[in-house]
């Protein structure tokens, strides 16, 4: 640890923290554009220029430095005990000094020379750093008068945009395309006050290769200023009428941490939060545009009953009652309940509860809704198992005594012979493989519990809609023990309910003791009755989540 | 009358000296024999530290301090030479390139065989195709005679030379810019440290060498320490205690061009003052001489009354303006200073690598402040303001007149002085190139205030006579810009 002393501050740091980041942790803002933590530092924005002190032998007095240094680079460590300043600090530096101020407006001033002041129309406005770090460190006017660069706008790939005018040619998304993905499409072209980024292209100007690698949409994310926009979100909201919930992509079996952002008519857009041991800084955009299935006009959104061989709307009272009345004539093993990978620990919980103690079925199934594949990047890595809870399915669902999960052909085989199916699904439409669909059609009577009209939902009996991962609470466990909370941000579409609730009234209804409020209710009980889930309730999940003790 | 001593330059005009044979009959790769014969490595590196070689390059550092800081232990360790002359007046290493690339090559082997090197990149200007094609036969001849490649001379040394062309940048004659460029990278400097003596090409000790300071070695080690510091002077820096010898030794290529009746490179020793170096270059062309530029573009205008500045690297730091590469530029009184710096700026505006952001957006903006007061757009405000400067108590204050308000030049300054203040030398840039562009854009204007005046008030450019035209530097905050401490002395 380093003893460092910052503005008035004495600090404590671990060795070869920099002082952006030392400063961050003590609530003092060093502003800085090129700097980033997941990525290299070339310290070429001069923006985070901070002032260390040494120790001048001539005058035996500890002075501010000569030259500025950059907060990005000047790494603290602890010093040789005859290096000390003071005889206790291993590092002097102030963030706030007149010079300081002075460096940040000058930049800021130069930074502001040739953008176009274009904030009424620029998406990026309002969580923009060039706006913020202006109105609190710059100038309030400029003393530019010639004219201005005006580099035309360009379109890199599917999803990115480049409005050249507001770059400030930091380069973190160059960086980011050499470290992180390893693709390299960005490169910068000319030079000087003529730097523009760009993607090769041949000499009339025809992109030779596209930004359009699937990690692509984080240079939007790290772009401090509105040069890089997503094509998805673009005009689309203000960012300051969004809210925010943070939750956990449900794109894959990685789990990356993700905050959604929504308002009342649907989710806008998906962003990745930091999560050091999972996703770090970034997501893939698979999981940051797969949302749009939540804000789909096909939702589900009343249950619906198969009346004369058309699938009827009915109301909950009604679908409820014809599924009780079929489903209290059964015999135990004619019942087959499937649990879904895409649905949270709890929804299945209350799934394996239901057939365990209320139908007394043992024979379960999960029902994995999409694999895909598999892409590795230098610094990230996309599942090929699509669904973001398939190792916490597997466990719920077996958690019970003498439960067995069944998947894949036995699944398939055991609901051939079913008479009634529970089939829970949820996520985006999947269509059936052909063994899928025989087994399915030869059921007597299906139960299907999904979010959109599917080739499953064709052939139910009833219809029962469900909810996306963006309108419930819960947990989802990773691939690799990960077990991470999901928040609600909007509510299901019509009549729509979470799936834990739809599986407990049916279980109230067919005479179960259960009586669950909320999910973190839920959660507790699977902390009792599940060993390796002792700990995760969530509130010790929190924001960081916890790794199960058990897995690798 | 000041003579020309010619020691790198000596045999440059015997007809094919660039061929082996010619260069061995006049004593070629006889200091190298001499150097792994007669001395260890560590040897040769004390004696170009106790030579006093400063680093021909621009920046004057200590060769033999430069070159303790490598550290031993890491290898490989690399010698780039610097080779990419590209400092506007300056044209001196392209005739040792051209002419004499031997000399150069045998340079290269003694500071190998003194710093344990086994590589060396040259990293020769693009322009320069003869150079490179004389250098590259030189190359191969020395290979083919076995002074280079494996087991030179049966000595067990391994030494190599690539040459390698640049594209045509000016920043990559920055030791760093240099070194991305050499690794296959966009021409931008790093940040420093670490520097590349610890850290370099290929991320091992990278020695950085300029042409010249290289074609000196072979000198200090043939003829010795006591003969080579001999030339130049020596001066004494007061600020230790004892005094420490600060050595400007050996001689020095200075490009002599502008208004002089026959400018050219002459290898005169360090030491003379602009007057003898503007006789030795034929006299002025002209009535008088209106301002020179010590050394290359980017260092700080000399003017008139500066003209007995000695033009070695100690005399010129404190005169606030640096010997640089060493290319000299005359002006005589026809020379319009507003549209020489508009000239230069053209050129820095244009070579900023844009890496940096005061750089990359500051140093256009400087080129279009000079562009609108030379085309007569130059903004002056109708206010008068009180006038700032030595008070009659004898210190700086309010001498209780006023002074006409220039806008564009006070943005002028401040623009320049955001990029890198030449009052405080604090540059907010990577890389010095940052100072390069302030140094003559301040300097220019303060100096020379009163044409810039003229050329504002007229709408026009406007040449004055040169005691006009010149700020005399007893009652002027021009001549002080840059803090160096006064306490040097003849020793």
């Amino acid at each position: 640890m380093a003893f460092v002393k910052l503005n008035d501050l004495e600090i404590e740091v671990e060795d070869g923290t920099n002082v952006v980041e030392a400063a961050r942790e003590h609530g003092i803002e060093v502003p800085h554009y090129c700097y980033h933590p997941g990525l290299s530092r070339p310290a070429n924005c001069r923006m985070c220029l901070v002032e260390p002190h040494v120790f001048f032998p001539p005058a035996g007095a500890i002075v501010p430095d000569r030259q500025l240094a950059t907060g990005c680079t000047t790494v603290l460590r602890t010093a040789p005990p005859d290096r000390k300043l003071d005889g206790k600090y291993d590092f002097i530096v102030r963030t706030d000094s007149e010079r300081v101020k002075k460096a940040r407006a000058d930049i800021l001033e130069f930074l502001l020379v040739h953008h176009p002041l274009d904030c009424p129309v620029c998406d990026q406005a309002g969580e923009c750093d060039l706006q913020d770090y202006s109105h609190r460190h710059g100038h309030d006017k400029s003393r530019y008068l010639e004219v201005k660069n005006v580099p035309p706008k360009k379109d890199l790939g599917p999803d990115v945009l480049l409005y050249a005018t507001r770059c400030v040619v930091c380069t973190r998304c160059i960086r980011f395309a050499d470290e992180v993905s390893g693709t390299g499409e960005l490169g910068l072209v000319h030079r000087g006050s003529h730097d523009e980024i760009d993607i090769p292209r041949s000499h009339e100007g025809v992109p030779l290769q596209l930004l359009d690698n699937k990690l692509a949409g984080n240079v939007v994310d790290i772009c401090p200023v509105g040069a890089l926009i997503s094509k998805d979100f673009l005009f689309k909201s203000r960012p300051w009428f969004l809210e925010k919930a943070d939750s956990v992509c449900s794109g894959c079996s990685v789990g990356c941490n993700i905050t959604v952002e929504y308002k009342a008519d649907g989710v806008y857009r998906i962003k990745p939060r930091f999560h050091e041991d999972i996703n770090q800084h970034w997501m893939c955009d698979d999981g940051r545009l797969g949302y749009h299935y939540v804000n789909s006009d096909d939702r589900l959104q009343l249950p619906l009953k198969r009346v004369d061989e058309e699938l009827t709307p009915t109301h909950w009272r009604d679908a409820l009652a014809v599924i009780t009345e079929k489903l209290s004539e059964m015999e135990t093993e004619d019942i087959v309940v499937i649990g879904s990978a895409q649905g949270t620990n709890e929804d299945n919980y209350v799934l394996q509860q239901f057939a365990h103690d209320v139908l007394k079925t043992t024979q379960l199934g999960l029902f994995g809704q999409l694999t895909g594949e598999e892409h590795k990047f230098p610094q990230f890595t996309i599942e090929a198992d699509k669904n973001p809870n398939t190792a916490g399915a597997r466990t719920i669902l077996g958690s019970a005594n003498g439960n067995v999960v069944l998947e894949g052909d036995a699944l398939w085989e055991k609901v051939s012979g079913a008479k009634v199916v529970y089939l829970v699904s949820g996520g985006p439409e999947r269509p059936l493989e052909d063994a899928e669909k025989a087994a399915l059609e030869s059921v007597d009577f299906l139960i299907v519990q999904d979010v959109l009209p599917s080739e499953a939902t064709q052939l139910a009996d009833v219809v029962l809609p469900g909810t996306t991962f963006a309108e419930k609470d819960g947990t989802f466990t990773n691939s690799t023990g990960w077990v991470q909370r999901i928040r609600k941000a909007i509510d299901p579409p019509g009549e729509a309910r979470v799936d834990w609730e739809i599986t407990q009234q049916l279980a109230k209804q067919l005479g179960g003791e259960m009586n669950y409020h909320f999910a973190g209710e839920i959660a507790l009980a699977i902390a009792e009755e599940v060993p390796e889930y002792a700990d995760a309730t969530h509130q010790k999940i929190g924001d960081a989540g916890i790794k199960l003790a058990d897995s690798d | 009358m000041v003579q020309e001593r010619r020691i790198l330059y000596e045999h440059l005009d015997v007809p094919d000296i660039n061929t082996f044979d010619v260069f061995r009959q006049y004593d070629g790769y006889t200091r190298f024999e001499k150097a792994i014969a007669e001395y260890q490595p560590d040897d040769i590196a004390k004696m170009v530290m106790d030579s006093g070689l400063k680093g021909r390059g621009g920046a004057g550092f200590s060769t033999g301090l430069k070159w303790s800081f490598v550290p031993k232990d890491i290898k490989p360790c690399y010698l780039c030479c610097n080779a990419d002359e590209s400092e506007p007046g300056t044209f001196s290493n392209r005739y040792v390139l051209e002419k004499n690339p031997h000399l150069l090559i045998e340079g290269i082997l003694i500071c190998c065989y003194a710093m344990g090197i086994e590589t060396t990149y040259i990293y020769i200007r693009g322009e320069f195709t003869l150079g490179k094609k004389m250098l590259d036969a030189a190359i191969k001849e020395a290979y083919e005679k076995g002074y280079l490649g494996k087991d030179i001379r049966g000595t067990g040394l391994n030494i190599d030379i690539y040459s390698h062309p640049g594209a045509g940048a000016y920043i990559c004659g920055e030791e760093t810019g240099l070194i991305e460029s050499l690794e296959g990278k966009r021409g931008q400097p790093r940040n420093k440290p670490p520097f590349p003596a610890v850290e370099g090409v290929f991320g091992k000790p990278t020695v950085v060498q300029n042409v010249e300071t290289l074609c000196n070695l072979p000198f200090i080690v043939g003829n010795g320490v006591e003969w080579y510091t001999q030339m130049g002077p020596t001066y004494a820096d007061t600020r230790a205690n004892p005094p420490t010898p600060d050595p400007n030794t050996g001689t020095k290529l200075y490009c002599i061009s502008g208004d002089v009746n026959e400018p050219g490179v002459y290898e005169l020793d360090l030491g003379l003052t602009c007057s003898e170096l503007i006789e030795v270059a034929g006299g002025l062309r002209g009535e008088e001489v209106k301002a020179v530029i010590p050394g290359g573009s980017s260092a700080p205008i000399l003017t008139h009354y500066e003209l007995d500045t000695r033009l070695d690297f100690t005399s010129l730091t404190l005169a606030k303006s640096m010997l640089g590469s060493g290319g000299i530029i005359v002006m005589n009184e026809t020379r319009n200073i507003v549209d020489c710096l508009l000239n230069i700026m053209k050129f820095y505006a244009h070579e900023s690598c844009g890496q940096c952001t005061p750089c990359r957006w500051g140093t256009p903006w400087v080129r279009d402040i000079v562009q609108r007061i030379a085309d007569g757009n130059g903004r002056k405000d109708t206010m008068t303001r009180p006038k700032f400067g030595v008070a009659e108590n004898g210190r700086w204050g309010d001498t209780g007149e006023t002074e006409e308000i220039y806008e564009d030049l006070d943005l002028l300054e401040s623009v320049a002085n955001n990029i890198a203040n030449v009052d405080t030398m604090t540059w907010n840039t990577i890389c010095v190139f940052g100072i390069a562009v302030s140094w003559p854009a301040v300097s220019y204007m303060r100096k020379f205030r009163p044409e810039f005046e003229a050329t504002i008030r007229e709408g026009k450019l406007v040449t004055l006579p040169v005691a006009e035209a010149t700020v005399p530097p007893e009652e002027n905050y021009a001549y002080q810009q840059r803090f160096v401490p006064k306490e040097f002395a003849d020793l």
